[in-house]
């Protein structure tokens, strides 16, 4: 190859100048590396995101180490502020005056707040991260933890403060997030003197980051040295962030195993499609570049020019993807922040780089080949060559096709399948990846609709009764005439279908470190729908049902024995099952009769209740807050739905399958094109002929129609497979088994359902092409070759 | 204008470059049933460009055409393919045969776009595969057959429909002498039977012997038009 110096370039852009008479192939190209790039660029985002989020953001939002509650009766500004000199903090904010309310959203009970006042989101601890409206700057205005949404509180909701003199009403006028949760909401400084409870201590947080804080140990020591250097009593309380980032990785790493899938399906998709695109991009230009050659143009000059016709939509696509990317990926990221807990995450710098790079260097590569084929070639050759000769491939098909009764149209589509076979199986295979995209993203939303609907039992126990400020019993606590109320009022309520008391508390079993968390149920309790993995729910005294984490921490199983200490006795109970609890401690299920001693008022912490059909929830407790009156502690409210991983999941599962399906049916298209090109002639014939519009339609869509159908019957399988590998590995990363009907989420009849989408994803593929060939004029058609 | 004329051109033009110079310019002219016109002229004289015209390939840019009794210059895609299927067969200078299709699926096809019954199709093109003296090669695919006998499989695919017109582009140009003297003996024999036939030549022997009336063209426009004897 030679590389002649002067005015070397200039026949190159020449020779490229026909880019733009192929401006569908560059668009092809461009749309494909587009998506890609795109889907690429999402996904490297994605995985950053999922590495350490919680560190990354601990990092960048300079978390407290600790959050220290102090009585402020009993240490002085000055003693607090001496504290931030100690040995080993590194730096410290506050005091902030803090104060726990109980509020009232939409005239329901929402449950108890710790609110902070903070004249600022920022410092030089726990940089809160604004994600909607603005910091409070007046009194009544309240910035919760969080993000707007879900049914709870949105922007400019308002929600009463109960228990505090004249009921104050808070606005909300933002929603943010603190690394290390250090309250539910925060107001102005001098807010919270009127949020707090008459006789209630005064609060203050101090946050502080410590040189040694890496594990427990070293935590408590650092709390031990504030303590020690405050007065006797001040330190009320210590939040460590260990505790934040347990919680936090345990939310994220749910969702690595379906995005590392769906990131693997999309690469191959660009891979495949790429290279079908480059190397028939490179068989449609042989003839050209045979010409090129024969005026005069060096091998060199050849290569490059061919690398330049498809390098230069390539990089628009690229340049373009990314900035679609980026763009994506903003709201998918702050979905993704909410469900790992942690403020904010951007698409990192390194990841708008290396996905655009990597897709051109792809696109380049791919070329390359063919190119250097292409400057290799005589003159003679290459024109030949470009012609692409018949081979005989796919005769047969056509007399087979011929004997069909079908319509003539589609039987020549069907058969022309066979004639570039390797074209066909690329088509094919970016519609298995496309197909098995959808229907494993179907199935994926399947299992965590399933997994919802077990983990928050919102279609089984739709309301609960839980006590909400003091009561008239012992230590505030309930009194057993207030309970009592509770019983008999669910019972009076004609929309009551089920109730039970639910009492909890820590017991012991021998081989397992720490508290196991029973939960007894004061009557029957299987309606209350727990997910049964193996095994049954509990029907005998005696028996109990655990989670995963309880067999895995005490090497039991489904049929073994295990002996309980209550804390008031010692009980021997049969494991009759294990339920879907997706969490790392150890839990326990049984009837208070299995379970002596649980069952007391001070253990008793909620009524779970199933209702009636058609008994509206709202409706159902209004009636039961308001036959229980005001001063009974005990409220009922409607599940609150909490899934909210669940549907930041589901949201991410449809963008990734609909990023993949646009790109396999890119990739027909593109199939489609070139096949549409090289038979060109032969469709200026057929319209000769008398072949109508609608025919040719039928027909060209045909060409596609037989690969699709194989393709469903490779997806449909391959999604199964994918999805129970995916959930399972979900189900692996939160510590818990899953029940078998999280994965049969396929029926025969849906999964065929499904499997049209290698249909759907074909047709819509190849429909462009096709319209595109059906209005061709024949006596152009029959001129282009 | 003829009585009984097949095809009818009135005032066409056709142009496909705005301020170029029409490929045809105000072309009128007439092909009675049952004729052969030859069409002649030199190279971008408008030939090719008359044929599809007359075959509803493409449209005049003013002008009308009327063919077998039909206007088709204002006919929609679909109604030009209808029209195409059912009154006009065309024979193509190099054979345009389907290469993976047998010859016998080759000739079947313009009935079954038309959608005649599936054995009435392939009575017809069994007849026409015999009288075109090919039927032992029904099951071979055209890259096996000779130049003539191609061309041969060419009119039995033009003739299936049993069109009111048969238009002849350059039928024998890809032949040799012999073959295409035969080749001009069977649509001599066609037209004796009272095939309507257009016939687009650069050979003046071949529009002499088979042709009823020459047409010239030159630049587009009518040059002349005569009878033989």
């Amino acid at each position: 190859m030679s590389w002649p110096g002067r005015n070397w370039l200039g026949p190159v852009r020449t020779a490229t100048g026909g880019i733009l008479r192929h401006k569908v192939q560059a668009v092809a190209i461009g749309l494909v590396v587009l998506v890609s790039t795109a889907s690429a660029t999402l996904g490297l985002a994605l995985l950053a995101a999922s590495n350490t989020p919680f560190q990354h953001a601990f990092g960048a939002q300079d978390g407290a180490h600790v959050t220290v509650t102090v009585n402020a009766a009993r240490a002085g500004a000055a003693e607090l502020a001496a504290t931030r000199h100690l040995g080993g903090v590194t730096a410290a904010a506050g005091p902030f005056f803090s104060s726990t309310v109980s509020a009232q959203f939409d005239d329901q009970p929402y449950g108890q707040f710790t609110l902070a006042g903070r004249g600022s989101p920022a410092g030089p601890v726990d940089d809160v991260v604004l994600n909607a409206g603005h910091w409070p700057d007046g009194p009544g205005q309240v910035v919760l933890d969080g993000s707007p949404g879900g049914g709870g509180p949105g922007l400019g909701s308002t929600l009463t403060v109960t228990g505090v003199p004249g009921t104050p009403v808070l606005t909300v006028v933002g929603f943010g997030d603190s690394i290390t949760n250090t309250a539910d909401g925060w107001v102005t400084p001098g807010e919270i003197a009127r949020l707090r409870a008459p006789g209630a201590p005064q609060s203050a947080q101090v946050l502080y980051r410590f040189t040694h804080a890496a594990s427990y140990g070293e935590v408590r020591a650092d709390v031990a040295e504030v303590s020690r250097a405050l007065p006797p009593g001040a330190v009320t309380g210590a939040a460590s962030w260990l505790a934040a980032e347990h919680q936090a990785t345990g939310n994220g790493a749910i969702m690595e195993p379906f995005v590392v899938a769906f990131a693997l399906i999309g690469l191959a998709m660009a891979v495949l499609i790429v290279g079908n695109v480059v190397s028939g991009a490179v068989v449609a230009g042989y003839q050209r570049i045979g010409v090129l050659k024969s005026v005069g143009l060096t091998p060199a000059q050849v290569v490059v020019a061919y690398l330049s016709r498809v390098g230069w939509p390539a990089l628009a696509g690229c340049l373009a993807g990314v900035v679609a990317g980026n763009v994506l990926a903003i709201p998918v990221l702050h979905n993704s922040a909410d469900a790992y807990g942690v403020g904010s995450q951007q698409v990192p710098w390194w990841a708008s780089v290396v996905a655009p790079a990597g897709m051109l260097a792809l696109v380049l590569l791919a070329g390359f080949g063919p190119a250097l084929r292409a400057g290799r070639l005589s003159a003679a050759e290459a024109i030949a060559a470009g012609r692409a000769p018949r081979t005989g491939r796919g005769y047969a098909a056509h007399r087979f096709a011929a004997r069909l009764r079908l319509p003539r149209p589609a039987g020549l589509g069907l058969a022309a399948a066979f004639a570039r076979p390797a074209r066909t199986a690329v088509a094919l295979a970016a519609i298995v990846f496309g197909a098995t995209a959808v229907i494993f993203a179907f199935g994926l939303s399947s299992s965590l609709s399933r997994a919802e609907a077990s983990q928050t039992h919102s279609a089984t126990i739709p309301v609960r009764v839980e006590p909400f400020g003091p009561g008239t019993g012992p230590g505030q606590a309930p009194s057993a005439a207030q309970d009592a109320a509770v019983a008999a009022t669910l019972r009076a309520q004609p929309g009551t279908r089920h109730e039970v008391a639910v009492y909890g508390n820590g017991v012991k079993v021998p081989g397992i470190a720490g508290n196991v968390n029973a939960q007894a149920f004061g009557g029957d309790a299987a309606w209350t729908g727990y997910g049964i993995i193996a095994g049954r729910w509990y029907d005998a005294p005696g028996e109990v049902d655990v989670n995963t984490a309880f067999l895995d921490s005490s090497g039991l199983a489904v049929g073994d024995t295990a002996t309980v200490n209550t804390g008031t006795t010692q009980v021997t109970v049969r494991v009759a099952g294990e339920v879907f609890d997706p969490d790392s401690q150890p839990r326990m299920y049984g009837s208070t009769r299995t379970l002596p001693g649980i069952a007391t008022p001070a253990n008793l912490y909620e009524y779970d209740v199933g209702l009636r059909p058609g008994v509206s929830a709202g409706a159902y407790v209004q009636a039961v807050n308001g036959a229980l009156g005001s001063r009974n502690p005990w409220q009922a409210t409607a599940q609150r739905h909490d899934g909210k991983f669940y549907s930041i999941a589901s949201g991410l599962v449809g963008l990734l399958a609909i990023m993949i399906a646009v790109a396999a049916g890119l990739g027909v298209l593109n199939t489609v094109l070139m096949t549409t090109r090289d038979r060109v002639h032969d469709l200026g014939v057929f319209k000769a002929l008398g072949m109508r519009p609608g025919q040719v339609l039928t027909m060209v869509v045909c060409w596609i129609a037989g690969p699709a159908v194989v393709a469903a019957a490779i997806a449909a399988p391959a999604a199964v497979a994918l999805n129970t590998a995916t959930v399972r590995a979900m189900a692996g990363t939160a510590h818990t088994g899953i029940p078998a009907s999280f994965t049969q989420v396929f029926p025969p009849s849906r999964l065929a359902l499904l499997s049209l989408a290698a249909v759907a994803i074909a047709v819509a593929g190849a429909l462009l092409p096709a319209s595109w060939a059906a209005r061709a004029r024949p006596a152009v058609a029959l001129r282009a070759e | 204008m003829q009585q009984g004329a097949v095809i009818r051109l009135d005032g066409v033009t056709k142009t496909y470059q705005a301020g170029a110079p029409p490929a045809l310019a105000n072309l009128s002219m007439d092909v009675a049933a049952g004729e052969v016109a030859a069409v002649m002229g030199p190279s971008g004289s408008g030939k090719s460009t008359l044929l599809n015209l007359i075959a509803g390939l493409d449209r005049p840019t003013t002008g009308t055409v009327t063919v077998a009794g039909r206007r088709i210059d204002n006919l929609s895609e679909s109604g030009l393919a209808r029209f195409r299927a059912r009154h006009v067969g065309i024979i193509f200078q190099f054979f345009n045969l389907l290469d993976d299709l047998t010859v016998l699926d080759n000739v079947l096809l313009p009935a079954q776009l038309a959608g005649a019954s599936r054995r009435t199709a392939r009575a017809r093109a069994g007849e026409l595969l015999e009288r075109m003296g090919i039927e032992r090669h029904r099951d071979d695919y055209p890259a096996r057959l000779s130049g003539g006998q191609r061309q041969r499989v060419a009119i039995a695919r033009a003739l299936v429909n049993s069109p009111d017109l048969l238009l002849a582009d350059e039928p024998t140009g890809a032949l040799d002498t012999a073959t295409g003297l035969a080749i001009g003996r069977l649509l001599q024999q066609l037209n004796a039977g009272g095939q309507t036939l257009v016939l687009v030549t650069h050979d003046p022997a071949l529009a002499e012997r088979y042709a009823a009336r020459t047409v010239r063209l030159l630049d587009g426009r009518l040059a002349a038009a005569e009878v033989a004897a």
